[in-house]
């Protein structure tokens, strides 16, 4: 519906029956005078509230999106604020990687009795929200493409696993392959400088596994298919952590799970890579030495240094060695922890509040919805049930529109709150190219921040953060309203 | 879907800023709505025989009304469709009173606004669907929290009403604060001597099971079938062949032991009972002054036993209890007065409490009832009584009026006069608040009769004169002047606060607390003795400050809830709890963990792991539901679509 021309703006309230619905109550009861601009939507609790719901309405052209709940302790059903308080704080510190300025979201807390506090608290939210005026319009923004400066300096040295034991990391396949339905890992593709999944049954098809540069795909995201059956995986350092956080989740058991892992030395962007190649018929010829891979196409020899085209996630990976594994050949590499900055989000974080809706605006009019970020991704669980296919709960329609796509992304950004290990197969796998990693980077950068620096995929036993809560939050401090 | 809308003028009330008509007008423009109307008053009985009636003409299967908060008349509504054929849940209110034209007086916002309400209240009716109630049985046992006048009065009502009950009792005797007091205002009878026979009433009712120096330690389950598991502390005497015959106290050398039922006014025995009229009348060894049990030589108790009682190795003791009701009776506690440094923060013997004043007036007490010096022994002459110390107070953060100080100051001023008829009281206060039956009365007497001198106004400072008097340094603010008063014993009305451990028994019933420690009622006028945890009530000071009366009232009043409760066999969950699609769910345990009830459970279905929500302990929060990335697990009358209808109706560009 549209707002009042010229005198109010969208404001959407959720507010909690018990404390700050009553609050509202109390302040009308009061006959406390208060900006008209709110519309409440009545919730049993503020732990009820999805952040995807914040979102829904943001880009949907809310102007300002307020929560408020009981006081921490207050909560009617005890701890439910609690997991608000951390699940909204992860999502306002979300909410500027989509471009939109989180000033126009809040939460807060007031009782049943706080008449007052309510009046105060919503003539300040709707006074802040006519201070920003109208939110800007998603498909108002003039598309800007931009692309992440790739010119990175890695936390270890790069290389093309030229060295690596493979054949010794073969003997400890075949050694547990007749306890194993099969065990998951790479073969050449149809080419030399491609690889595909293999599911090796036999001492013969074990032979066939690869490794090195182009084993860029994630073997995890086919375990949890295979659940209540025996079966092995080879895993990168960052495969590892999926299969972990699947562990954390009970997506697998572990007494079903064989983990062979080898420290890995980094992987090639095959975008770029592609990019390179230029067209060509075909390969002829894939070697490696120990820092680059020679690619022969059509007779031409291109060189790709693993120091200018490894996936971004390379550059900043602090184990590429699994740490939960059944059998690792190759020692631990050491990993100088320094700061990092994913390239995605770096670019994001130098973009002001307008350029990142400008440049999703432009980012999401080449998506496909072909759906293959989702089907990539080691840690969906949504599977056959996912909101895009099934529409059901219908958070998202089945229109052409940059929002729409970008609200998917959202979904699926928050869906990996907490649980996202930075394997970033999304991105990989999009056909076009965009550059959607970045929204789980900035959902786990806020997560790593607020908690304790938790990163998912490296415990399986750990309480993932958004799970729990503590009464008195280290890291999230009450905004006050004077 | 057909639906009804009706707009409540609610007389001027809504009518006065809104205009209903226009907004049962626009709407008629909404999905699935086949009749709008705007009665003058829809709660009345007119309003909601049409409501009935509209149902059957227009054969409506859902109902808006647009009125006050469904907080205030969501029930009645509710019970209006259901007469009239409907599911209860197939009706929502837009709250356009409280929310709209109370607040503002623009009436085109209003307007506008009250459509926009009843827009989003047609778009959630319209993913409404009819719930129906589980029900399951009661455990008719009742568990009462606290042994003072209160919890007494409720422990007895209940069982009188045939109900077994449970009674725990932190102390070592039953009684609470009154088993302290000498008399009571504005009778000026005996405490103990009212107290004593409901005590006794207490011990001897067939169906009351007594746990003194008993904690709750853990509380699971809800309503109708709670489990309670109890810490009972060690006595280090066997209760059951304790005769309660004081030989014990009598001989036992540990006689330096603070006596913390005198309110510390005096000393005691290491082994004691409680009182003379303790209930139950059971001896109790402190162990950290027992000879015995700090040097390992000693016995003497032991020895002259005559039923062999005392165990110096016992151990705390955990029970368990099965109830369907709780009541909470916890009382209060004095808060720390100590903070009021210019009344000497503690360090002056002379300046005690209303509550240690009290046990000096005591025929029980370490003085025998002769109001003597705590620092001398000697007869005070000059008595200054303090009000509001730690009430109405900012500046320490007490806003509170603690309710029961003004008279018993009286009393005390009162009673002072009637031990020593030589003696001058002073009362610095802030107002006299008595405004029970015969109070406004009794303080007048104290002022006319018993020349109490009553002060308007604050005192600023108490120092000792060294001659062993206090100088009382404080200001009349009738007549504008300083006032200095040389004093021989200060007495504080020191303010309440909720009973230490108030906070985290709360937790353990899943009941709010404020910051003062006082349990929060489920509503302040309406619901005052419930709490918002279905089958838990409260009685007493526990809940907020008030006098002997109200609490026997209040204690009554929790056992006639409680009686209510059990007087059906089983009870009726609420439908408007989450349910997990077994399609979806993939046994990721997400709404396991965060579950704050522990109402979700792993089953088994055909051979997998599946989330299943049990619904009589499930309360609906929907925390789950916000939880399940796939949107397994719905909460019914709350579900994402229905949200994400009103999410969409209200923002759509």
């Amino acid at each position: 519906m549209p707002v009042l021309e010229g005198k109010e703006l969208r404001i959407v309230g959720f507010l909690c029956n018990w404390c700050s619905y009553g609050g509202a109550d109390s302040a009308g009861v009061a006959r406390a005078a208060q900006p008209t601009d709110l519309r409440i939507i009545r919730v049993p609790c503020s732990g009820r509230v999805d952040p995807l719901f914040i979102v829904k309405a943001l880009l949907n052209g809310a102007d300002g999106v307020l929560v408020s709940g009981c006081h921490p302790r207050d909560c009617h059903y005890s701890a439910g604020n609690y997991y608000a308080r951390r699940r909204l704080e992860v999502l306002k510190q979300f909410l500027p990687v989509l471009g939109i300025d989180d000033r126009r979201f809040e939460y807060t807390w007031v009782s049943a009795s706080e008449a007052q506090r309510w009046q105060h608290v919503i003539t300040t939210f709707t006074g802040r929200v006519h201070a920003l005026g109208p939110a800007p319009r998603f498909g108002d923004s003039r598309p800007l493409l931009k692309v992440a400066d790739m010119a990175l300096s890695a936390l270890r040295p790069l290389g093309t696993g030229k060295a690596a034991a493979l054949d010794e990391l073969k003997k400890a396949i075949k050694a547990r392959l007749p306890e194993l339905e099969c065990v998951i890992g790479w073969q050449q593709g149809y080419d030399g400088a491609h690889t595909v999944p293999l599911f090796a049954k036999t001492p013969e098809d074990v032979d066939k596994l690869v490794w090195g540069p182009f084993n860029v795909n994630n073997p995890a995201v086919y375990l949890p298919s295979f659940k209540g059956k025996k079966v092995g995986i080879m895993v990168k350092g960052c495969d590892g952590r999926s299969v972990v956080e699947q562990l954390q989740e009970n997506l697998i058991n572990r007494e079903d799970v064989v983990i062979f892992a080898m420290p890995c030395e980094g992987t090639l962007d095959m975008a770029r890579v592609s990019e390179k190649l230029g067209r060509y018929t075909s390969i002829d010829a894939v070697s490696c030495d120990e820092a680059a891979v020679t690619v022969t196409a059509d007779g031409k020899e291109h060189r790709f240094c693993m120091a200018d085209f490894a996936q971004g996630k390379c550059y900043g990976c602090t184990a590429p060695l699994a740490a939960t594994a059944d059998a690792s050949v190759g020692g631990p590499v050491s990993v100088n922890p320094g700061p990092y900055t994913p390239p995605e989000l770096a670019l994001l974080d130098s973009l002001s509040l307008p350029e990142r809706m400008q440049f999703w605006s432009g980012q999401m009019e080449r998506c496909l919805r072909c759906y293959a970020c989702r089907n990539a991704c080691p840690m969906c669980v949504c599977r056959d049930f996912c909101v895009s296919d099934s529409r059901d709960p219908h958070w998202m329609n089945q229109k052409d529109d940059e929002r729409e796509k970008l609200f998917f992304q959202t979904i699926h950004a928050l869906h990996l709150a907490g649980r996202c290990t930075g394997c970033g197969e999304c991105q990989r796998a999009c056909p076009v190219g965009i550059p959607i990693l970045a929204l789980r980077q900035q959902i786990s950068r806020a997560v790593g921040q607020l908690f304790d620096g938790y990163k998912a995929g490296f415990d399986p036993a750990a309480t993932p953060p958004l799970l729990t809560y503590a009464p008195e939050e280290k890291n999230i401090h009450e905004r006050d309203w004077k | 879907m057909r639906i009804g809308v009706f707009i409540c003028h609610c007389g001027s009330n809504i009518g006065g800023t809104v205009d209903c008509a226009a907004v049962a007008e626009k709407a008629l423009t909404f999905p699935d709505v086949v009749h709008a109307t705007d009665p003058m008053y829809t709660c009345a009985e007119p309003g909601q025989a049409a409501i009935e009636a509209a149902i059957a003409e227009h054969r409506l299967d859902g109902v808006v009304v647009a009125s006050c908060s469904p907080r205030m008349h969501e029930p009645t509504f509710r019970r209006t469709v259901e007469r009239a054929g409907l599911n209860r849940y197939m009706l929502e209110m837009a709250n356009i009173r409280e929310h709209v034209s109370w607040i503002g007086k623009d009436v085109e916002a209003n307007t506008n606004k009250a459509a926009e309400l009843v827009a989003i209240a047609v778009a959630k009716l319209r993913g409404n669907t009819p719930l129906q109630a589980k029900s399951f049985t009661v455990n008719k046992r009742a568990l009462v929290i606290g042994g003072g006048v209160a919890g007494i009065q409720a422990a007895l009502d209940c069982a009188d009403g045939g109900i077994p009950v449970v009674l725990v009792e932190r102390e070592a005797t039953i009684g609470g604060k009154m088993a302290k007091l000498d008399k009571t205002f504005p009778t000026v009878d005996c405490s103990a001597c009212i107290l004593g026979p409901k005590m006794v009433d207490v011990a001897q009712h067939p169906l009351i099971t007594l746990y003194a120096c008993s904690e709750i330690e853990d509380i699971s389950g809800y309503v109708g079938n709670f489990t309670v598991k109890i810490r009972k502390r060690a006595t280090y005497v066997d209760w059951d062949k304790c005769t309660g015959c004081g030989a014990c106290s009598e001989k036992c050398p540990g006689k330096n032991t603070p006596d913390a039922f005198n309110e510390l006014t005096g000393l005691t025995t290491a082994i004691k009972i409680a009182f003379p009229q303790a209930i139950p009348k059971k001896a109790v060894i402190t162990a950290s002054h027992c000879r015995q049990m700090t040097r390992g030589k000693c016995g003497v108790c032991a020895k002259i036993c005559p039923t062999k009682a005392i165990n110096y190795e016992m151990q705390d003791e955990i029970i368990t209890e099965e109830v369907g009701s709780i009541v909470a009776a916890t009382g209060y506690d004095l808060m720390d007065w100590t903070v009021y440094e210019e009344y000497g923060g503690g360090r002056y013997p002379d300046v005690i409490t209303a509550l240690q004043y009290e046990r000096l007036l005591s025929s029980s007490g370490p003085t025998g009832g002769h109001i003597k010096r705590p620092s001398d022994g000697r007869e005070p002459r000059n008595i200054v009584f303090i009000q509001c110390v730690g009430s109405r107070d900012c500046s320490i953060g007490r806003p509170h009026c603690s309710a029961f100080c003004c008279m018993y100051t009286a009393k005390q001023a009162v009673l002072t006069k009637d031990h020593l008829p030589e003696s001058q009281s002073y009362v610095f206060y802030m107002d006299i608040r008595a405004p029970g039956k015969m109070y406004e009365e009794f303080t007048r007497r104290a002022v006319e009769e018993y020349g109490v001198d009553y002060i308007r106004g604050r005192v600023s400072c108490v120092y000792p004169d060294g001659r062993g008097g206090y100088v009382v340094m404080g200001v009349d603010t009738l007549l504008g002047k300083p006032v200095e008063i040389t004093a021989d014993l200060i007495v504080l009305a020191v303010g309440i606060e909720g009973s230490r451990g108030a906070a985290a028994l709360a937790e353990k019933l899943r009941i709010s607390y404020d910051s003062r420690g006082f349990f929060m009622e489920s509503h302040v006028k309406l619901k005052p003795v419930e709490t918002n945890t279905i089958g838990v009530y409260l009685a007493g000071v526990c809940q907020g400050a008030r006098d002997i009366p109200a609490s026997v009232a209040q204690g009554s009043a929790a056992a006639a809830k409680v009686l209510g409760l059990f007087s059906k066999d089983r009870l009726e969950n609420d439908p408007q709890i989450a349910n997990v699609d077994i399609r979806r769910c993939v046994d990721c345990g997400k709404c396991i963990r965060c579950c704050p009830f522990g109402a979700i459970e792993e089953v088994s279905v055909r051979g997998e792991q599946k989330a299943h929500v049990i619904e009589t302990v499930c309360q609906g929060c929907g925390l789950c539901a916000a939880t399940c990335p796939q949107g397994a697990v719905q909460l019914a009358h709350s579900t994402d679509n229905q949200i994400l209808a009103e999410v969409n109706t209200l923002c759509r560009y």
